[in-house]
């Protein structure tokens, strides 16, 4: 532990610590361009530079490219180091444009701070500025590359963190440009991180281009709910708009980046087709009217004739006064999840997350072998895929276990493998990877069970084998989507067994929605959306209610959900969002986004995080003032105001007292079943890096899973898997118009076998025929996906609702 | 620490007491002296005065020499301003040139301390001499940039921030601005 | 008080009566309307005044000269809103200016403008009541008006407020002393309380010429009394938003601007009662005389205020106990001495 003394401050610091990283522990801030701590040290810039007056090396250093050492003592204020900072300063802005009153970067720009903090006001070199032409990189990120001063971060980021080649430096010396070979869009999903990383105005937020300066914004600590992840964001409103969402520092989650579907997944909220008021069949009215004329038609009703539907992407608060409501006034449900198969996946997921066994994101960046079963991290999860880089670059092997042709920006082994088999290749690897010895009771049983040689001596799990052989830090990463329900709970079990054989065994499960793990904890057993689709369609059900679900997008059986919306007699809807169904609704009761009421989620490692409240509601005004000038009113009180916390809707329509603010604990979760949630923290003493939440015992099915029988036959049927898409999958952030170029093409996948068997080759169209109706596809053909499947995205431009489970392989035709 | 703020100390008290006394009487004598003065106001409707060019009173956005509204809708006036009177927003030309969708000021807010007019980059907004805004309803005094604009460049009639900047627009292209060199070609191996 | 106390030593006969009422009447018309528009054109007459010796015009729109601006003034304020602040103790708040205004009104009612005159044979004084102690009438209501000030301070429940009262009510108390001992060597002379007896006394020498010291410490405290600078420390504007009137609005500030106006003519009344030998003059009639000293005594006033700085709160105190007082004291002991040898 080298002990420096920097501007006359002592401090200690761990072995391999940069100068420049000891002196921000002592809150002293030397200038950077070139260093960030995600991407480490290059020493291109010069602007670090410190002076050393005692040490190994005397004389101006730069201090992110000098290890602190015992003894050392740096001057970041001598005159020469100053000096020498000052000319760096100006050497880089004898090119720089004179932009920043039409830059975007300008407010938040680090070269405008260092420029202005150095002192170097005045150019004084007489030649002129080098330009260079600028490129069209997409609808996320703005290029104008003359304002670059070289510091290779973009290109740093972009290639070696993100493993993505589309963008880097070209041509040389003077001339070094950064960006594409030739105009387009950027590939990486992770683009939008370039306009934080880049420390000028070269790369700039597109969507939210000259919306604003960061001073007008209000900006708030928030939480990305477009998937089980949870990343930290920074969402900057201004004018009652979203208008922006940036990367928030957090160590346990998602380090210093976003991906795009969470940078951009917020233009729902602002969306001025966006439903703020009431309205009782079609016509709009009051809150207090409608949700009155909902209470009294739902008192007509005995209440097991009520039904209730939540979903995921609701915060912990709406899925707990929606369980209480439903729980108090004996009504069906609440239904969180559109099948028995997925409830029961997260619920074992859930019991199964032990302390000590879980991981966090950020610890995934720390394995040396990752095992991903049954699931498409970049499709599924976005960031997991970088963390999982990050194990990759220090060496870590990776390998899928996954029937869809997943595709990663590293390189990994990849097994193919049908849904059914994942079990039996999970088992088979580890036993293989392990031996018996030192493992007794439940641990060597369940050792016993898993079957022994590998059926085909496949190569890569031999090889991958010996790499988990050799890990001691293991991870499994289970995805939750598409695997059978045994699945799950094998996956517990197998990091168990590693841990049994001495390893420091990690366990990361993937769920389906951002706050899964809630409603997985306050779902009632028994209540999914299908259930009660049929109780309508048999009569039993007279009245559904809808709380921010909306059912034409998550659930699989289209027909049944018009059968049964045709016949419900009362259809009342609380949302934030224009959906089918609430089109269809008979009583419509706006609530309102998390950006306006804040709240918890708990993301799929059962870590709640509270996401703060960025701005009180109305309508943007944009929208008020119809994009002209605002309206010239003055007044109190907001227009567009009317959406309410969909919590304090359900207590109302439950005629239960209101739940008066939110984050008062005991209101929202005292009369919770589960006690975990009763003891979380105050919203304003939340911890920043969250809470996590695990099982209070040891799960009861430790070592107890039993392999599923796997039919290896070959069957006269396809199996569909349907599968998540990075973007144009996910709810909200297919409300950004800015990402729909970046939707795939909607094309189901076959592997290249059962093209061939079918006649069918890559581009062509395939029509499906299932029940009584015909559905068109157009067909990818894939070498590395498993053969017997058929993966079909849920895109919303494919009608993948009609699919079912399997499909019989004379059923499709060529179109 | 004591101040003296008479260059000769009178001694005793019989000195101070007769400085003292002179002090007085001669202020008596002075003011005596002015009632019997001219006054020397300037008498306001009936006389008015030019004022200088540089009088901070109601605030104008100019043009550039091109005719071009100057306003980029940077921001910076609104960020200075201390009572936050001004509000914009920006948007983009179909040439690539930033500029006000809307721009209002609030002028029963204004202080006319001429912040906005120092922080602006493109000598766009500019406070001119014209004082005699007063209204009875407070809401004529919220102006838009319609009632804004004026048709020349106040005080800085050169200046065209777009012949300096280097982004792209109908004013120039990439290396088409005041002291550019044209832009490299990226795609050349010579040194 | 008896309401009708003339010095008519005569048998309770009905004429007697009547006349002596319509007399009272006129003579207290005769003083009010004196007094308000004196007081009214006086704040005319200051303004105009300072306006000159800071070298402008001073009001000058309101009819010619700005003749008419005092109506000007007293219409705005009477049609101001009456604002009573929401913590202030209302009723004190509401009376306060009327006890500022009432006592410096009463005070006029013991200064004699003339020489008692005769109508259909009955002697009827110049004064609205001659009582023989008519000095010491005058100090108890001087010394009634530091409640206007006071209680006007207090009751706002601002900061300000309190602090200009509390000032007032110090300063007032403190200059009392210095303002009724200087007085004492006057009463020596005069051998009287009576302020008739006073001016009376001055039929040949003017008592500013006997006791200069007497009326250099009378009038320095007259101006403490009054609050005027430089001793205006209760409403110091500069410290103190406007002291203790700072929550008022509308006619009821008018109360305590009228109540100074007023009091500033009461004690030119005074001072030219005990040291300008009252309406003793050649050639014109009493009263005439009397006011045109009352309006000399208020220009010097004015003059001061357009020449002195304020003083600070520690010398304001120093200089009333430390140095007028003192003085004041001595002054009786060598008067004393002087009547004695
Ligand atoms: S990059 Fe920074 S310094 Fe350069 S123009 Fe933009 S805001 Fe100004
Ligand atoms: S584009 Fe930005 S990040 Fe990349 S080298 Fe230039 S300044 Fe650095
Ligand atoms: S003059 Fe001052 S107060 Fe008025 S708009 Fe400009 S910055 Fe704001
Ligand atoms: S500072 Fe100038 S250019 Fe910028 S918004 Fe204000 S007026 Fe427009
Ligand atoms: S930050 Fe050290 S050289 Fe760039």
């Amino acid at each position: 532990m080298p002990k420096l003394t920097i501007d006359d401050r002592e401090i200690e610091v761990a072995g391999g610590t940069k100068v420049i990283e000891a002196a921000a522990r002592l809150g002293i801030m030397i200038p950077r361009f070139c260093y960030h701590p995600a991407l480490g040290s290059v020493g291109a810039c010069r602007v670090c530079a410190v002076k050393v007056l005692e040490g190994p090396v005397k004389g101006v250093q730069m201090s992110c490219m000098l290890d602190a050492a015992d003894g050392m003592q740096v001057s970041t204020t001598d005159r020469e180091a100053v000096e020498f900072r000052r000319y760096v300063i100006e050497w880089l802005m004898m090119n720089h444009p004179h932009d920043c009153p039409v830059c975007d970067e300008g407010g938040h720009c680090l070269l405008q701070d260092m420029t202005v903090s150095g002192g170097h006001g005045i150019r004084r070199f007489p030649g002129k500025k080098r330009t260079y032409p600028d490129q069209d990189l997409g609808p996320l990120v703005q290029h104008e590359m003359n304002r670059c001063i070289h510091c290779y971060r973009c290109t740093r980021f972009y290639q070696q963190f993100c493993g993505y080649r589309d963008l880097g430096a070209l041509s040389i010396g003077n001339r070094t440009y950064f960006g594409r070979v030739a105009s387009g869009r950027l590939e990486s999903p992770f683009s939008g991180n370039l306009s934080d990383i880049c420390p000028t105005g070269v790369f700039t937020d597109k969507p939210s281009r000259y919306f604003g300066r960061r001073w007008d914004y209000q900006r708030t600590p928030t939480i990305c709910i477009n998937c089980s992840l949870g990343c930290h964001a920074v969402t900057s409103v201004r004018y009652r708009q979203v208008a922006r969402q940036e990367a928030r520092m957090s160590a346990a989650v998602n380090g210093w980046f976003l991906c795009d579907r969470g940078r951009y997944g917020f233009f729902y909220a602002s969306l001025p087709g966006r439903p703020r008021q009431a309205a009782v069949k079609g016509e709009t009215t009051t809150m207090d009217e409608a949700i009155a004329h909902a209470r009294s038609r739902l008192e007509t009703l005995p209440p097991d004739a009520i039904a209730v539907n939540g979903s995921a992407r609701s915060s912990l608060e709406v899925l707990a006064m929606t369980e209480r409501a439903a729980r108090l006034k004996g009504w069906r449900g609440p239904a969180f999840f559109a099948d028995a198969g997925a409830a029961h996946n997260v619920k074992t997921a859930i019991a199964r997350l032990e302390e000590g066994l879980a991981v966090s994101l950020g610890e995934i960046g720390q394995a040396d072998f990752i095992l991903v079963v049954g699931a498409d991290p970049i499709n599924e999860a976005p960031m997991l895929a970088l963390a999982l880089r990050q194990a990759v670059q220090k060496g870590a092997g990776i390998l899928v276990l996954d029937p869809r042709p997943v595709c990663l920006p590293f390189g990994f082994m990849h097994v193919p493998t049908a849904p059914e088999a994942l079990g039996a290749v999970l088992g088979r690897l580890v036993k293989k990877s392990i031996g018996p010895a030192g493992l007794d009771g439940p641990a060597a049983r369940f050792y016993a069970s898993l079957p022994d040689e590998p059926a085909t001596g496949q190569e890569v799990l031999a090889r991958a084998a010996g790499l988990l052989a050799a890990s001691r830090r293991p991870v499994i990463v289970c995805g939750t989507g598409i695997v059978a329900s045994a699945l799950v709970g094998l996956a517990a079990d197998a990091a168990l067994l590693l841990t049994a054989a001495q390893k420091k065994a990690g366990l990361f499960y993937i769920l389906p929605e951002a706050n899964s793990f809630a409603s997985g904890l306050l779902a009632p057993p028994e209540s999914t959306t299908d259930r009660i689709l049929k109780a309508v369609v048999d009569g039993d059900v007279k009245a559904l209610v809808f709380v921010e679900n909306d059912p034409f997008a998550t659930s699989p059986d289209r027909e049944l959900l018009e059968r049964a919306l045709a016949k419900v007699e009362l259809l009342v809807v609380l949302d934030y969002l224009d959906t089918p169904v609430s089109r269809r609704a008979h009583v419509f009761l706006p609530t309102q986004t998390l950006y306006e009421s804040g709240g918890i989620f708990i993301n799929q490692e059962g870590r709640a995080q509270y996401s703060a409240a960025a701005f009180a509601g109305g309508a943007p005004i944009l929208e008020t003032g119809g994009s002209d000038h605002p309206p010239r009113v003055y007044g109190t009180g907001l227009p567009g105001a009317d959406p309410q916390p969909a919590g304090q809707i359900m207590a109302q329509l439950a005629g239960e007292p209101m739940a008066s603010e939110i984050g008062a604990r005991p209101e929202y979760f005292g009369g919770s079943t589960v006690s975990e949630l009763a003891e979380l923290p105050d919203v304003e003493a939340f911890p920043e890096e969250g809470q996590r939440l695990s099982p209070k015992n040891l799960p009861a099915d430790r070592f107890k899973s039993v392999l599923p029988p796997s039919s290896a036959a070959e069957s006269d049927e396809l199996e569909i898997i349907l599968t998540e898409r990075t973007f144009g999958s996910e709810d909200l952030s297919s409300y950004s118009a800015c990402l729909e170029t970046r939707e795939d093409e909607p094309l189901a996948g076959l592997h290249r076998r059962d093209a061939e068997s079918l006649g069918i080759r890559e581009g062509d169209g395939i029509a499906i025929r299932t029940g009584n109706t015909t559905l068109e596809f157009a067909v990818r053909v894939y070498d590395n996906m498993a053969s017997g499947v058929m993966v079909v995205p849920r895109l919303q431009r494919l009608p993948w609702q009609g699919l079912g489970k399997r499909v019989r392989r004379q059923d499709i035709r060529k179109a | 620490m004591r101040v003296d703020l008479i260059d000769k100390v009178p001694s005793g008290a019989i000195g101070t007491l007769w400085e003292g006394t002179k002090a007085i009487a001669a202020g008596f004598a002075t003011t005596l002296k002015h009632v019997f003065r001219p006054p020397i106001t300037e008498e306001y409707p009936e006389f008015r005065r030019v004022l200088p060019a540089r009088t901070r009173a109601r605030i104008v956005l100019t043009r550039d020499p091109d005719g071009g509204e100057r306003c980029v809708a940077c921001y910076l006036c609104s960020g200075v301003c201390p009572v936050s009177c001004i509000s914009m927003q920006s948007a983009e030309r179909t040439d690539g040139r930033r500029f006000a969708a809307w721009f209002r000021i609030n002028f029963a807010r204004c202080i006319y301390c001429g912040l906005c007019e120092e922080a602006c980059p493109t000598s766009a907004i500019q406070l001119s001499p014209m004082f005699e805004t007063c209204e009875r309803d407070i809401l004529t005094l919220v102006y838009e940039k319609e009632d804004l604009l004026v048709d020349h460049g106040g005080k800085d009639p050169d200046y065209n921030f777009y012949r300096h900047a280097g982004v792209v627009t109908a004013i120039g292209g990439k290396g088409g601005h005041i002291d550019e060199d044209p832009p490299v070609n990226v795609r050349s191996n010579m040194p | 008080m008896e309401p009708v106390s003339l010095d008519v030593t005569v048998d309770m006969d009905l004429q007697i009566w009547i006349i002596g009422t319509i007399a009272l009447v006129l003579k207290l018309g005769a003083v009010l309307l004196f007094l308000l528009l004196m007081a009214a054109y006086l704040v005319l007459v200051e303004r105009k005044l300072l306006g000159r010796i800071q070298v402008r015009y001073g009001p000058n729109r309101a009819g010619k000269y700005g003749l008419l601006q005092p109506f000007a003034d007293t219409i705005k304020m009477m049609t101001k809103e009456d604002i009573v602040p929401d913590a202030a103790d209302r009723v004190i708040f509401l009376l306060a200016p009327a006890v500022v205004a009432i006592t410096a009104l009463l005070m006029f009612a013991v200064i004699p403008f003339g020489p008692d005159i005769t109508v259909y044979g009955h002697r009827v004084p110049l004064v609205v009541t001659d009582i023989n102690v008519g000095l010491l009438f005058v100090f108890a209501l001087s010394s009634l008006g530091v409640y206007g000030a006071a209680l006007g301070g207090w009751s706002s429940n601002s900061k300000y407020s309190l602090l200009g009262g509390i000032r007032g009510a110090a300063q007032m108390v403190s200059y009392e002393l210095a303002l009724g001992l200087s007085l004492i060597p006057v009463v020596m002379e005069a051998g009287s309380f009576s302020l008739v007896d006073i001016v009376n006394a001055q039929t040949q020498l003017p008592y500013i010429l006997l006791e200069p010291v007497a009326f250099a410490i009378f009038f320095i405290s007259a101006l403490a009394e009054i609050k005027r600078i430089p001793f205006d420390l209760p409403e110091a504007e500069n410290e103190l938003g406007a002291g203790f009137h700072t929550e008022y609005s509308g006619m009821r500030f008018g109360l305590f601007f009228l109540g100074e106006y007023v009091h500033m003519q009461v004690l030119g009344g005074l001072i030219a009662v005990f040291f300008l030998g009252g309406w003793h003059g050649p050639l014109l009639p009493g009263p005439v005389w009397l006011a045109v000293k009352i309006v000399l005594v208020c220009l010097v006033m004015i003059w001061i205020r357009g020449t002195l700085p304020r003083l600070r709160y520690d010398q304001l105190m120093n200089f009333g106990w430390k140095v007028l007082i003192p003085a004041a004291l001595l002054n009786v002991v060598v008067t004393g001495a002087r009547l004695l040898w």
